[in-house]
């Protein structure tokens, strides 16, 4: 049969992103994938040499839409570390909370997409609006829906308003209410069994060797989770457990995805149970004067989509010298997506890329 | 103190001898080697577990008119204090005609990133299969991550060409 070149996205309407994938495809197979980033590419870590330590908060968030918190947290921990700021441990708490609130919206912001692709427009429109009800928490905690910039180095911009820990218990039970429906209609739904199942598989030798995280390399059986290894915040304070499956395929990572939601729910309630008193913030030095002396840090922690990482350089100016974000849909979509690809069928290109959690964003930087 | 980055250290010191070692704080490791040694330093943590590359960076040292390369890695196996530890693989090279052999033959995930600091440093990896342009559309005199790239004087030559409006014939 003829090869053809055919080029899927950005304005593809099975791509979700601005991202572009040039396939070659005989009939409906492809031989060969080629990823094709840079619609997004803004230039940030550029743009952070030229502000200020405290101006860049506002950068950083923006780098990756869907979960803003976690690129604050990293900026956040990599100042402290050069600075030597101590946080307050009520403050290690509220973080932990906050970033299990938006791993939550952000893993619902994807099942929303994935089901999407898949034509499950119901639980689309459920996730959706669950997603919702956590941003209207933040909105009350932040002022901010999408953009939080409440990370802030020496802890975070204020304590829980009254009464927010028990809106924050009842929103997780509205949503928790639901998890038999979403399970009835999507997780356990034959048509989901059908479009997912042996699709875009990774063994877990593969995903080793092109540096998979997060559920991609959960989902081959790994259990492998920086905040377990390199535990901060407050993750270190409480019992929780990884979950894994073990074929490596879209069905896997996204029952993966689903059992995390679960998990990071738990682990909100025993957080919330555990929270001590006190302070929410350690004074910082006035920031329109602040320097840093000149060294540098890799720090990581364990976004959404698996580890992120910050490599941040001061050279004592009142700006960093160099920041560098190891995202973690950098290998997933350049690395591992055109390998996936390979033998699947056009119709498979959206399934593969959502539920491997690419997001364009995330690449370009 | 952390022993697995401790131990690590010795054995390095002792099989490679151009190099330097010391582990920083809690979890990291820094090794400083030549331009050359590069490949084998990173085979030879590879093969003792440590392997996963999380980034390769590059620093612009512009007043000692070198770049600074900064291999990442920490190991994704099941033994957790190895997990703990971090790598940071260093080295130097000149800023003129800056060359590097590549690295993708130890690590498959590093082509994208040498892909980038190709076209934001101007670093030619030689071997590397792939060397095309990954984020940019315009073509730049100096690599544009460069301290020298003066961004301000770039956007001005390049977006004030077009002319306004009121300067077009017929129009105010």
């Amino acid at each position: 049969m003829r090869e053809l070149e055919l080029y899927f996205g950005p304005q593809h309407l099975g791509m979700v992103g601005n991202f572009s994938i040039t396939l070659n495809v005989e009939g409906d197979r492809i031989i060969k994938a080629t990823a094709n980033p840079g619609f997004l590419h803004r230039g940030f870590e550029k743009l952070m040499e030229q502000r200020t330590w405290i101006q860049n908060f506002p950068l950083v968030c923006r780098i990756n839409v869907v979960e803003p918190d976690h690129m604050e947290l990293m900026y956040a921990m990599a100042v402290e570390k050069l600075a030597g700021i101590e946080i307050p441990e009520r403050a290690q708490y509220i973080r932990s909370i906050y970033l299990e609130l938006a791993r939550v919206g952000s893993h619902l912001f994807g099942l929303w997409a994935y089901a999407n692709m898949l034509g499950f427009d119901t639980v689309a429109n459920w996730a959706m609006y669950h997603r919702d009800l956590i941003l209207d928490l933040f909105e009350e905690l932040t002022g901010g829906r999408v953009y939080h910039i409440y990370i802030w180095p020496g802890g975070v911009r204020r304590d829980f308003p009254e009464g927010f820990k028990d809106k924050i218990i009842s929103t997780l039970h509205a949503i928790g209410s639901c998890v038999p429906d979403y399970d009835n209609t999507f997780f356990n739904n034959r048509i989901f069994y059908k479009r997912a199942k042996n699709i875009g598989k990774i063994t877990h030798e593969e995903a080793i060797k092109m540096g998979a995280v997060g559920q991609v390399l959960r989902a081959t059986g790994m259990k492998q989770d920086i905040r377990k290894i390199e535990p901060y915040a407050a993750y270190d304070q409480v019992e929780w457990e990884v979950p894994t499956r073990t074929d490596g395929d879209a069905y896997s990572r996204i029952w993966v995805v689903r059992d995390e939601m679960i998990e990071s729910v738990h682990m909100i309630f025993k957080l919330l149970d555990k929270m001590p008193q006190g302070e929410a913030y350690t004074k910082i030095p006035n920031p329109f004067k602040w320097k840093i002396p000149g060294n540098e840090t890799y720090v990581r922690c364990e976004s959404s989509r698996g580890e992120l990482g910050l490599y941040l350089v001061s050279n004592g100016e009142d700006k960093p010298y160099r920041a560098h974000f190891r995202t973690p849909s950098y290998n997933h979509g350049l690395t591992i997506l055109e390998k996936a690809l390979i033998n699947e069928s056009i119709a498979d290109v959206g399934n593969i890329m959502i539920s491997l959690y690419i997001t364009a964003p995330e690449i370009d930087r | 103190m952390n022993n697995t980055g401790i131990s690590l250290k010795e054995i390095l010191l002792s099989s490679f001898d151009d190099i330097q070692a010391e582990v920083t704080d809690e979890q990291r490791l820094t090794v400083n080697c030549k331009k050359d040694s590069v490949v084998t330093v990173l085979s030879s943590l590879k093969n003792r577990g440590y392997n996963h590359l999380a980034l390769i960076s590059c620093l612009d040292w512009i007043k000692d008119n070198k770049l600074e390369l900064i291999y990442i890695l920490t190991s994704y196996t099941e033994e957790s204090e190895k997990g703990k530890l971090n790598i940071l693989v260093k080295t130097k090279i000149a800023r003129e005609k800056a060359e590097l052999h590549t690295v993708t033959s130890i690590f498959e995930n590093a082509e994208p990133y040498e892909r980038e600091l190709h076209e934001l440093y101007g670093i030619h990896f030689t071997g590397h299969p792939r060397l095309i342009p990954l984020f940019l559309e315009r073509e730049y005199k100096i690599p544009p991550f460069r301290k020298d790239f003066d961004t301000k004087k770039y956007v001005e030559d390049v977006f004030d060409q077009v002319p306004f409006i009121k300067d077009k014939k017929g129009k105010k």
